[in-house]
């Protein structure tokens, strides 16, 4: 039996910041057309995840809660690319996504994270990194990493030799 | 004199308005979606962005029938240009171009949140502003600290690093099962409840100008609801609603009282000490939270300077602060040509117009 499955990784943080350093980890491993999707309740940390992923990436300007504007394009620091930050919180379900323009921006060749991908999961591609995140307790959170598709499963190799030195 | 009508369409609301002179209000007419979204506990963006498109002409119509002006009668036209939406901005600015073809008007793309800026040129009786003056611009989608040192002139010192306050408010109030939007609700409830029951974390009580809700509105929930166990988790299915429970034994007055001062208390905090930094003669709070009695006392509580707060009206999103904005502008001789793009991330500092 292999000691690391294949496809999935599990990682726990024990505070904010540290999510936000993973997330950093992971930006900096991003290629035009990524999607990652985030999944869990409120107060588990998606935003704090997302915004060290940009950080990571190189967004220009810092990612914030996209929960109001639902899309916040951000434009790279040094080159002309696009992340997508979107929320999905304020979304009844698939049918919503046309207002959003999300057809537009997976066929784009931006990056997109999603926020509340659960709501939206039947209008999203299945290829993408699915990440289901959990409160342990106070600041301890969980995080569950699923590729589907190979693109998914290279990019969770990477990221888990990004942050334990081996694949 | 100088006549404009303003159009906005960034996020809920569509609206349309006659300003004169920057500060005198011929009409202001805002077609709310509240109703709407109130059935949904949120925006249903399907749904919002086609009222927009539906709602645009005939709210245009309204703010030039209800100002007792023409279409020729006006110099411009001033449209959001962003941040919003792109969706929702482009019913705004699709019809403000067709408005300014037909009438061959010029057409101003005015940013957003300097309309909330502008919001505080609408207060009646007009006062002077004697610059700089301290601003904090508190929304749904926004926590901005500025420093205005003349018309046009913005440095931004701080802004929030995750949640908006206003964002805080409608997250807190789902919590609470309160109804859309949560922060006239969780005002009305926390009326009657005690603000020191819960010792609710004021986060980023740092020497920075930033802002942190979201800790916030996780430490409120920590607080108020039931964790589902292990076993009903994993029997739960992908994309089924997850929904944390309401406690039963606590006071949602209480609750509600002591979020509200944890928010406030900051905001008030960081926006007092920088007017003192900075030497501001006066705050101004705008923005839909602007609304908040608690913020606007404790504003006045905590510092001797004047303290400036638009009228209710104009504290969620309206066309007249667009317009006043677009006076202002106007003066400082911004033209924006017909071809103009969509700006949904358009940050408000002195850079904001350069590409104009």
């Amino acid at each position: 039996m292999p000691i690391l499955l294949e496809g999935e990784l599990d990682i726990i943080t024990h505070s904010a910041a540290q999510s936000a350093r993973f997330g950093a980890r992971l930006g900096k491993l991003l290629q035009p057309s990524d999607i990652i999707c985030l999944s869990g309740d409120m107060g588990t940390g998606k935003t704090i995840f997302a915004t060290g992923i940009g950080h990571g990436w190189g967004a220009k300007i810092a990612l914030t809660s996209p929960t109001y504007n639902l899309v916040h394009p951000h434009k790279h620091d040094a080159d002309k690319t696009i992340l997508y930050h979107l929320d999905c919180y304020r979304l009844q379900n698939a049918d919503d996504t046309d207002s959003i323009g999300l057809d537009d921006i997976l066929d784009s060749d931006s990056i997109a994270i999603i926020e509340w991908a659960e709501r939206i999961d039947e209008a999203l591609p299945h290829d993408r990194l699915w990440v289901d995140m959990r409160v342990i307790e106070d600041m301890r959170r969980s995080f569950r990493f699923q590729a589907e598709g190979e693109r998914y499963q290279q990019l969770i190799d990477d990221f888990r030799a990004a942050i334990f030195g081996i694949k | 004199m100088v006549t404009i009508l303003g159009i906005e369409s960034s996020c809920d609301e569509t609206a349309a308005a006659v300003v004169i002179d920057g500060r005198i209000i011929g009409s202001n007419v805002v077609a709310s979606q509240i109703d709407l979204h109130a059935e949904f506990g949120g925006v249903f963006p399907e749904v919002a962005s086609r009222a927009h498109a539906e709602a645009i002409s005939a709210v245009v119509e309204q703010a030039i029938e209800a100002a007792g002006v023409g279409f020729h009668q006006l110099d411009a036209i001033a449209v959001t240009r962003g941040p919003g939406l792109v969706g929702s901005l482009l019913v705004g600015i699709n019809y403000a171009k067709g408005v300014a073809m037909m009438t061959d008007k010029p057409l101003l793309g005015i940013n957003h949140l300097e309309g909330h800026v502008y919001s505080l040129w609408l207060t009646q009786p007009f006062r002077e502003v004697d610059f700089p003056v301290l601003v904090l611009i508190v929304s749904g989608g926004h926590t901005e600290l500025l420093l205005m040192r003349n018309h046009g002139e913005y440095e931004r010192l701080g802004g929030t690093l995750d949640d908006a306050a206003g964002e805080a408010f409608d997250k807190v109030g789902r919590l609470l099962d309160l109804p859309f939007p949560g922060g006239p609700h969780i005002e009305r409830a926390g009326r009657r409840g005690n603000v020191k029951s819960f010792d609710f974390p004021r986060a980023k009580r740092d020497s920075s100008y930033d802002f942190s809700f979201s800790g916030l509105k996780t430490a409120v929930m920590r607080e108020v609801t039931v964790q589902p166990s292990a076993a009903t988790r994993k029997g739960r299915k992908k994309g089924a609603e997850k929904h944390a429970q309401l406690r039963s034994d606590i006071s949602i007055n209480d609750v509600a009282a002591s979020f509200q001062a944890a928010v406030t208390d900051i905001l008030v905090e960081k926006a007092a000490r920088a007017a003192q930094e900075y030497g501001a003669t006066e705050i101004f709070i705008a923005g839909g939270v602007s609304a908040n009695q608690m913020l606007r006392q404790k504003m006045r509580q905590e510092t001797e300077l004047p303290v400036r707060y638009p009228p209710l009206n104009l504290c969620t999103d309206n066309a007249a602060m667009i317009a006043a904005a677009a006076h202002y502008r106007w003066e400082m001789g911004l033209r924006t040509s017909l071809s103009f793009d969509v700006r949904p991330m358009w940050a408000l500092n002195n850079e904001t117009y350069h590409d104009d």
